[in-house]
């Protein structure tokens, strides 16, 4: 992967990415390539390894740091949860060897055919409030970004609200308060209030990135974990244009 | 050869003169409707009637073809069937190349692309084609047309000619709507227009364009817009984003249809409606949507005839209980708006014109006057909130007393209303609880540019809709 270095600010090829998976057929982007896109956008994510064998898997867990959580890396599981693709809570590596194992057996029983690319292994993220960013081009108002409540239960609760990209983030900062997780956000029974500059910056940089990629159909960052001081996308998904 | 004239848009509301292409000479024919009204609206240029069958319709002479018009008309209305449309089209192809007018046509035949038919579509296309390639404009087809009050514009079959004139622009998909509107208000003269547009199916002429025109028109103060669906929506939204700054947009959109097309493999796309992107769109570029037709219809009216509010400060002064807490519930639920902090000074001085059993500041910002309360107490107790600049709106809600004069009270309310010079002035909602017991009351109010309702939740919903278009306002401009 081509990289440069501006003052400190790591830039990504992301042209080459996007070229890459597209000339490979692939109608979505790997999760841990779609992180190489969020870092020429700005985006934070947890620090996140790809191993192929379960045996590289313990040493990179270790340099990752307990607690970890472990996905599949699959170009044909897009809702990786819904196979049990995804194993969090991992504290040591006798529960790390199991979940792999657990994992894998998830796979080959609800996604027989689907081919696996490698595990992901991610530094598992505090509990924070959950929002859902997304973004995506529609035909009559182009690139559009949404922000709301986050999760699996992102359709059933249908708590979010929408925005044309590109946006600046007073703007997002609107967008954020027409939801009802903002009162969330703002602290709710006592809890500190979530860093809503750090929300509205994350939305207007997928404004950014939806515009700027004319192949990208679709993106959800979900969750988006929102602290005290700042947040977190702890997944990625990018939707390409076939 | 003349060099056509390019009046652009004015074409549609200042022509010269007007020709309608297919009147009738048949009383009771909306063909015929058409002339009678536009000769009802006070037009200073000619109309002429074309049909090469009729020798004079409703005391006009009528002309075999548009080639035959004597004087320069730059508006041309059809009226013809679909098929004869394209045949009109191309002499006004020969008289623009000739005499340069004929610029702007209306084309309020149906049958067009509307019909999901090929023919249809290619029919329509070759219209908008033949016409442009002369650099006349078209609104329609399929669509009642275009009125302009002040310049005495009337293409229409369905507007009354008696609507009052007023600031509101209103511009629709739907002539039927639009013209229901009117209705609707023209007893009480409720509402007031500048500018009736009806733009059918949009072949030419659209919804952005005319937000554009009348972001300058001068006597549009408010803009209404009847929308279904449009191609371009984000052209829509960034031109609307700009008029916005200058005077506020009121839509209504119906078809709250899904995305529908096509597999969503994120969340976000799956529930991405069009209809969620679009309520999305209207916030970030400032316009105001209605949910309902009420809603839609008193707050366009509302934007005409009040001041904008300075703050989200209200003040519910009432003489009834009920239903000023529907109206508080109301205003509280939009989280945008508040009720306003009396002071102590001020809660003195309002106390002392009402009954020991007055309720002054009971919630903060409600006043509760009682029924006893006398016309003249109306004018002093509006008189010192309107005077107060930590109120930024009164919403004043009453079923007036059959004892009370209902002259006398319009006058007292418009005395409270007017103690004040035209900068102090804020938004007064006035919620008259009695339907058409008090009719006269609220036609005066109306007529002297106080907005009245029937029910306390519409005057709430309109009050927010002022409180947040003047927020956007001022952080825009």
């Amino acid at each position: 992967m081509a990289e440069i270095t501006i003052t400190g600010v790591r830039l990504v090829d992301y042209r080459k990415i996007i070229k890459k998976n597209l000339s490979k057929g692939r109608s979505s982007i790997p999760e841990i390539e779609a992180y190489k896109i969020c870092d020429a956008f700005d985006i934070p994510y947890p620090c996140t390894e790809v191993v192929r064998e379960k045996s590289e898997s313990f040493k990179v867990a270790e340099n990752v740091g307990y607690p970890v959580v472990i996905k599949v890396l699959s170009p044909d599981i897009v809702h990786k949860s819904d196979v049990g693709g995804v194993i969090t809570g991992i504290e040591n590596k006798e529960q790390l060897s199991k979940a792999y194992d657990d994992l894998e057996a998830n796979i080959k029983e609800r996604a027989p055919f689907a081919k696996i690319e490698g595990i992901v292994i991610q530094k598992a993220m505090p509990k924070g409030v959950e929002v859902v960013i997304g973004g995506l081009r529609n035909e009559q108002f182009g690139p559009v970004v949404m922000f709301g409540a986050g999760g699996v239960l992102v359709e059933v609760f249908k708590d979010v609200s929408f925005r044309l990209a590109p946006l600046d983030p007073r703007e997002a900062l609107k967008q954020i308060a027409e939801t009802k997780i903002y009162k969330v956000l703002q602290g709710f029974r006592g809890d500190e209030p979530c860093d809503l500059e750090a929300v509205s910056k994350l939305i207007v940089n997928t404004g950014r990135l939806i515009c700027e990629i004319p192949e990208i159909k679709e993106l959800d960052f979900n969750p988006v974990i929102v602290y005290p001081d700042g947040c977190v996308a702890v997944d990625a998904r990018i939707i390409l244009v076939r | 050869m003349e060099r056509p004239t390019n009046l652009g848009m004015d074409g549609f509301f200042r022509p010269r003169g007007i020709a309608i292409v297919g009147a009738s000479a048949k009383p009771g024919n909306p063909n015929n409707q058409i002339i009678e009204y536009a000769k009802q609206m006070g037009f200073k240029g000619n109309i002429y009637p074309v049909n090469p069958k009729a020798g004079q319709i409703a005391g006009l002479k009528s002309y075999p073809s548009i080639l035959e018009v004597p004087t320069p008309t730059d508006l041309v209305v059809l009226v013809v069937p679909a098929q004869a449309c394209l045949a009109v089209s191309k002499d006004i192809v020969k008289r623009r190349k000739e005499k340069g007018d004929v610029g702007s046509v209306v084309v309020i035949t149906a049958g067009f692309k509307e019909m999901g038919s090929k023919e249809g579509q290619e029919l329509q296309r070759s219209l908008v084609d033949t016409l442009n390639s002369v650099g006349a404009r078209m609104i329609g087809p399929n669509c009642v047309g275009v009125v302009d009050t002040f310049y005495g514009i009337n293409t229409t079959f369905s507007v009354p000619p008696n609507t009052p004139k007023g600031g509101v622009a209103l511009v629709s998909q739907s002539g039927a709507f639009a013209t229901s509107y009117l209705r609707w208000a023209n007893d009480q003269k409720l509402v007031g227009i500048n500018k009736f547009v009806s733009l059918g199916n949009m072949a030419d002429v659209d919804i952005r364009e005319m937000l554009a025109y009348l972001e300058h028109d001068e006597k549009t103060k408010v803009i209404a817009v009847y929308m279904e669906g449009i191609n371009d929506a984000r052209a829509m939204i960034e031109t609307a984003a700009e008029v916005s700054k200058k005077k506020p947009i009121v839509v209504i959109k119906s078809g709250r249809t899904e995305l529908g097309s096509g597999v969503a493999n994120s969340h976000t796309a799956s529930i991405a409606g069009n209809d969620a992107i679009y309520e999305g769109a209207f916030k970030q570029a400032g316009v105001i949507r209605a949910k309902s037709v009420a809603e839609f219809y008193h707050t366009a009216r509302s934007f005409d005839k009040v001041p904008l509010p300075k703050g989200p400060r209200v003040c519910l002064l009432t003489v009834v209980g009920g239903p000023s807490t529907i109206c508080v519930d109301e205003l509280a639920s939009s989280g945008e708006v508040q009720l306003a902090h009396l002071k102590d000074e001020l809660k003195k001085k309002v106390s002392a014109l009402l009954v020991p059993s007055a309720n002054v500041g009971n919630p903060d910002g409600y006043i509760d006057m009682t029924a006893s309360v006398t016309s003249k107490v109306h004018s002093q107790v509006l008189k010192l909130l309107m005077e107060d600049d930590d109120i930024d709106g009164i919403i004043f809600m009453t079923t007036p007393p059959g004892f009370l004069d209902q002259e006398e009270l319009a006058a007292e309310i418009l005395a409270g209303y007017n103690s004040v010079p035209p900068k102090k002035k804020k938004p007064l909602l006035t919620v008259m609880l009695a339907g058409n017991a008090v009719s006269k009351c609220r036609t005066i109010l109306e007529e002297n540019g106080l907005p009245t309702f029937e029910y306390p939740d519409d005057a709430a919903k309109v009050m927010v809709n002022l409180v947040r278009y003047s927020c956007y306002r001022r952080e825009n401009s």
